[in-house]
C-alpha cells in the first residue's frame, strides 16, 4: 500500500546496530582484552591455582551479583546485602552450633530469615514508595544492628565443619563455582525464556505502562528484592563456609561490588536493560583485575583505583550508548 | 565537511538583496545511515513574518530544526542567520545568536519559580556572583508584561498549567534576545481558548520584529496564523508560497497527495448490544458522577476542553485509578466488574494511552517483547515463553499493521513515532478486546498514518468492537464519533449523537458555566 510508505522513512537506519553492539557486547570484548593482557603481563594467571583462587572469589561476589542485577533490572538497588551476610553467619553458628546435622535447619533458617529482609525491602520500595537506596541502607543498619543486638556482639556457637565442603575443589572446579555457574544459567532462562523475565524487564523499564498492561509491578518488584535477599543468603553461606567461624566483617565490599558488577556487565541503573550474562563478564573482569595487580606487585590501593576506572569508564560508555535518540 | 556552495546557482532573481532575509537555510541536505532525510532544502525567513513548516511524519521538519539549532550537522548546504554562517555553530552559539526553539516536550524547571526559570542558567549576578534577585524578578516582569500576560514570577513551574508553562517557554526565549523563535507543534498541549492566546501572543512578537516558525500538522492553524507556507514532503520542499496563494485542499494535497473527503472512513453497521454500563463514578480526580453505556460495534467519542477528566474517564475506566464511588460493568462476560487493569484486560478492554512514552511503550525493550507482553499467558508453557508461537504473532502484527522494524529484536526508541503507536496498538489488538480506549490516537501522528487509524478503528467496528475514542480534535470527534460525550469539569455535560453534532455546539457545551456546579 503506498498511503503506508509515503511516511515511513528510514527506519532501523539509525545507528542503533552499533550502539546495541557496544550495549551489547562491549563488556565480552574487553574481557577478551583483558584476558589477553593478563597472558602477557601476568602468565600466572593462567596456573591451575591461579584459576582456582579467582574462580572461587568470583563465585562468592557472583551469586550475590545475581541478586543485585535482578533487583537493578527492576530499576531497585539492595544495598542491605552485607548485613544479610552478616545474618546468615550468625545463623549458621547458633543454629548449626558445630552440629553437622544442623547445617540443613541452619540453612533453612538463614533463607527464612533472608526472605523476611526481602520482603521487607520489597514492601518499603512498593508499598510505602521509599526510594530503594534508602530503604535497602535503612534495612542494613537494622539487621546489622539486630543481629549484635542478638548476640550481644559475641556471637554464640560453632559453625558446623561440613560448611566447609564449599572449599573441596576439583582442578579449578569448586562447589562455590558450581553454584554460581548453574544458578546463573537458570536465572538467563528465567530472564529471557519465561513470562516471569519478560514482566521484570518490563516492570524496570516503564513501570506505569506495565500497571497498564495488567502486569501486577509490586508483587513482581517484591518477588525480585526476596529473590536478592535469598542470594545474598546463600553468598553468605558460602563465604561462612570459606572461614568457618563467624566474621563481623564477612563479605565486606561485596555490596558495593556486586553493583559495581553489574553495572560493568550492562545493567542499566535505570531498569530493564542488561542481563545475567553480562554481570558474569563483570565479575569476571572485577575479579580478574583484582588478581593481576596482586601478581604484578603492586599496592592494594592500586586495585581500587583500577576498580574505579573500570567502573566508570564502563558507565560512561553504556550511557552513550544507550542515550535516546 | 562539505560547505561550499558550488552546488547553488544564482540567488533568486526574485529577492536580490539576500540582507532581507534573516535567515537562509540553503540547499541543505542530511542522510542517517545512507537514507536521505532532507534533500536539497531551502528555506528563507524574511523579519517579522510567521512561516508554517508543514509536513507529514517523517518529512522531515524536526531533523531541518535540529540543523538549525546546531544539533545535526547538514551533510552539505549552508545557513545564514543575520548575515552570519551559522551551519557550524554549537547550539550554544545559536541560541546566542538569537534563535530559540520551543520543543514540545517543554524544558522547564519544575520546581523552580516562573523567574528562575526565565533566566535559568543567566541569572542576572551582583559582583561576586550573588543573584540579583531585584533585577531578576523586574526583568522577568518586564518580559511577561511584553508577552501581555500576568503570572506570578514566584510560583514552582510545577503549580502552572501546561499553557502556562509554554508561556513561560516563550518568555524564556525572548530573554535570550531571540529573533527567531521557532514552536515545534505548540498546539499539541493546548486547547480552546489557550490556543487563542498563543496566536495573540504570536502577533504581539511579530509586531515586536521576532520571526517565527511554526511546525504544526493542524492545517487550521497555519490558515490562521502563517504568512508563508513550507511544505515538506519525503525530505523535499515542495511548496514554499505565500498563504494567500493556497486554499486547504491544496495543501493537503501537497502534503499527501490526497483528498480531505477520504479522511473519516464511514461504517453502515447498525450499532450492537450493550457492553459496558458504568454509573455515577468518580475517582480521586477531578472525575465527578460520571455514567455512560457502551455499545458493540460503535464509537463511542469523548470531546472537553484539555484537564476537563477525558482521561482520568480513561483510567477509571480501565481500572487504573480506583473508583471513590459508583461502579462499572461488563454486560455478558459473567457481569465481570474490576478494580485493575489486569482484571479489566480479563474483562475484554484495552486502553492506548495518551503520553505513548511514558504510559505506553517500553522504549528499552524490543518490539517481540513489546507486542506479547499483555498475552504472555496465552504464549507461554508452564510459564516458559514458546518462541515460535511468540513469532508467528509478532509477523502477523507486523504484516497486518504494517510496521516498519529492521528486526523484532529492534529497541521501540529507534521506531519512528507512528511505527511507536503501530506497536501499541498491535499490543492490545493481540489481546482480542471487546471494548477499546482510545485517548488521543492521532495526537502527533501525520495525516496519512491517522486516515489508517482511522480505518483500523472502522475495521475493528465491524468486527463487533466498541471504540470509546478521546480526541481533542474536534473534526476527527465529529467526523467519526457515533454518539459524543462532552465532558466540562469532571462530569458529563452532555451528549450528543452524530447529526446534532457540531464544532460549535460542542465547545458551548465544553465550556459552559464552569465551576459554577461545583461545590464551593
Amino acid at each position: 500500500m503506498k498511503l503506508i510508505q509515503t511516511y515511513e522513512t528510514g527506519a532501523g537506519s539509525s545507528p542503533w546496530r552499533l550502539r546495541k553492539f557496544v550495549a551489547d557486547y562491549g563488556v565480552y570484548i574487553a574481557l577478551a582484552i583483558l584476558l589477553l593482557a593478563g597472558a602477557l603481563l601476568t602468565p600466572k594467571l593462567y596456573a591451575v591455582d591461579t584459576i582456582a583462587v579467582v574462580m572461587r572469589q568470583a563465585s562468592q561476589l557472583g551469586i550475590v551479583a545475581i541478586g543485585q542485577t535482578l533487583i537493578l533490572l527492576v530499576a531497585g538497588l539492595d544495598l542491605s546485602v552485607s548485613g544479610v551476610f552478616i545474618m546468615t553467619s550468625v545463623v549458621m553458628a547458633e543454629v548449626g552450633n558445630g552440629r553437622d546435622e544442623m547445617v540443613i535447619p541452619a540453612i533453612a533458617t538463614a533463607l527464612a530469615l533472608g526472605g523476611i529482609v526481602g520482603l521487607g525491602n520489597g514492601w518499603l520500595v512498593t508499598k510505602r514508595r521509599v526510594p530503594p537506596f534508602v530503604a535497602t541502607l535503612g534495612m542494613l543498619v537494622l539487621v546489622k544492628g539486630a543481629t549484635q543486638a542478638y548476640t550481644r556482639g559475641v556471637p554464640g556457637g560453632f559453625v558446623p565443619e561440613i560448611l566447609g565442603i564449599v572449599n573441596r575443589s576439583w582442578s579449578f572446579l569448586s562447589i562455590p563455582l558450581i553454584l554460581w555457574l548453574g544458578l546463573s544459567a537458570i536465572f538467563i532462562f528465567v530472564l529471557r525464556g519465561t513470562a516471569y523475565g519478560r514482566r521484570v524487564y518490563a516492570v524496570g523499564s516503564n513501570i506505569e505502562a506495565a500497571r497498564l498492561s495488567g502486569i501486577p509491578v509490586d508483587a513482581i518488584r517484591i518477588s525480585i528484592y526476596v529473590l536478592g535477599s535469598l542470594f545474598a543468603v546463600i553468598s553468605g553461606i558460602v563465604l561462612t563456609g570459606y572461614v568457618l567461624y563467624v566474621d563481623r566483617f564477612i563479605g565486606s565490599g561485596l555490596d558495593l561490588d556486586s553493583i559495581a558488577a553489574a553495572v560493568v556487565g550492562g545493567t542499566a541503573f535505570t531498569g530493564g536493560r542488561g542481563g545475567l550474562l553480562g554481570t558474569i563478564a563483570g565479575v569476571l573482569i572485577i575479579q580478574i583485575l583484582s588478581t593481576m595487580v596482586v601478581l604484578l606487585g603492586l599496592d592494594v590501593e592500586v586495585q581500587f583505583i583500577i576498580k574505579g576506572l573500570v567502573i566508570l569508564g564502563a558507565v560512561t560508555l553504556y550511557s552513550v550508548a544507550n542515550a535516546d535518540s | 565537511m562539505q560547505t561550499e556552495r558550488s552546488g547553488i546557482g544564482a540567488p533568486d532573481a526574485a529577492f536580490p538583496n539576500m540582507s532581507e532575509y534573516i535567515l537562509e537555510m540553503l540547499n541543505i541536505s542530511k542522510s542517517f545511515a545512507g537514507v536521505e532525510a532532507l534533500k536539497d532544502v531551502t528555506l528563507r525567513c524574511k523579519p517579522g513574518l510567521v512561516y508554517g513548516l508543514v509536513g507529514e511524519n517523517g518529512a522531515g521538519k524536526s531533523t531541518l530544526m535540529k540543523i538549525l539549532a546546531g544539533a545535526y550537522r547538514a551533510d552539505a548546504g549552508e545557513i545564514v542567520f543575520k548575515g552570519q554562517r551559522r551551519d557550524q555553530a554549537t547550539t550554544a552559539d545559536i541560541i546566542n545568536s538569537g534563535i530559540s526553539i520551543i520543543y514540545q516536550e517543554l524544558a522547564l524547571v519544575p520546581q523552580m519559580s516562573v523567574a528562575d526559570n526565565i533566566f535559568l542558567g543567566r541569572e542576572p549576578r551582583h559582583p561576586l556572583g550573588i543573584l540579583n534577585l531585584k533585577q531578576l524578578y523586574t526583568r522577568a516582569g518586564d518580559l511577561l508584561a511584553r508577552l501581555g500576560i500576568t503570572l506570578d514570577l514566584r510560583l514552582p513551574v510545577s503549580e502552572l498549567t501546561i499553557a502556562q508553562q509554554q508561556l513561560v517557554e516563550i518568555a524564556k526565549a525572548l530573554s535570550q534576545n531571540a529573533d527567531l523563535i521557532v514552536m515545534d507543534e505548540p498546539s499539541a498541549i493546548l486547547a480552546g481558548d489557550e490556543l487563542d492566546q498563543l496566536f495573540s501572543i504570536i502577533a504581539n512578537l511579530i509586531e515586536q520584529g521576532v520571526t517565527i516558525i511554526y511546525i504544526s500538522h493542524r492545517l487550521e492553524e497555519v490558515f490562521r496564523i502563517a504568512d508563508e507556507v513550507t511544505v515538506l514532503k519525503d525530505g523535499e520542499v515542495v511548496a514554499a508560497r505565500p498563504l494567500a496563494a493556497l486554499d486547504r485542499p491544496t495543501l493537503v494535497e501537497l502534503m499527501v497527495g490526497r483528498s480531505l473527503d477520504e479522511i473519516f472512513p464511514q461504517t453502515q453497521r447498525e450499532r450492537g448490544e450493550l457492553l459496558l454500563v458504568a454509573e455515577n463514578i468518580a475517582t480521586d480526580t477531578i472525575l465527578q458522577d460520571v455514567s455512560l453505556e457502551v455499545y458493540a460495534g460503535e464509537i463511542l467519542g469523548i470531546a472537553g476542553m484539555v484537564g476537563s477528566g477525558r482521561t482520568e474517564l480513561a483510567r477509571a475506566l480501565f481500572g487504573a485509578d480506583a473508583l471513590t464511588s459508583g461502579h462499572i460493568k461488563r454486560i455478558g462476560k459473567d457481569d465481570a466488574a474490576w478494580s485493575s487493569p489486569a482484571q479489566a484486560i480479563r474483562a475484554g478492554l484495552a486502553l492506548v494511552p495518551e503520553d505513548r512514552k511514558r504510559h505506553g511503550l517500553f522504549t528499552a525493550l524490543s518490539v517481540r517483547i513489546n507486542l506479547t507482553l499483555p498475552i504472555l499467558s496465552r504464549l507461554t508453557r508452564l510459564g516458559i515463553v514458546r518462541r515460535k508461537a511468540e513469532e508467528r504473532v509478532v509477523q502477523a502484527a507486523r504484516e497486518r499493521l504494517s510496521i516498519v522494524m529492521s528486526a523484532p529484536d529492534q529497541e521501540t526508541q529507534f521506531l519512528s513515532g507512528g511505527n511507536q503507536q503501530k506497536v501499541v496498538l498491535a499490543k492490545w489488538l493481540e489481546t482480542a478486546p471487546d471494548i477499546i480506549i482510545l485517548d488521543e490516537p492521532t495526537r502527533g501522528v501525520d495525516v496519512g498514518a491517522k486516515f489508517e487509524i482511522y480505518k483500523l478503528m472502522r475495521q475493528l467496528n465491524d468486527r463487533g468492537i466498541a471504540i470509546i475514542m478521546i480526541s481533542s480534535e474536534l473534526p476527527e470527534i465529529i467526523g467519526m464519533s457515533d454518539r459524543i460525550l462532552v465532558m466540562n469539569d469532571g462530569r458529563v455535560a452532555g451528549e450528543l449523537t452524530r447529526e446534532e453534532a457540531g464544532e460549535a455546539r460542542i465547545i458551548e457545551m465544553a465550556t459552559r458555566s464552569e465551576r459554577a456546579h461545583k461545590p464551593a
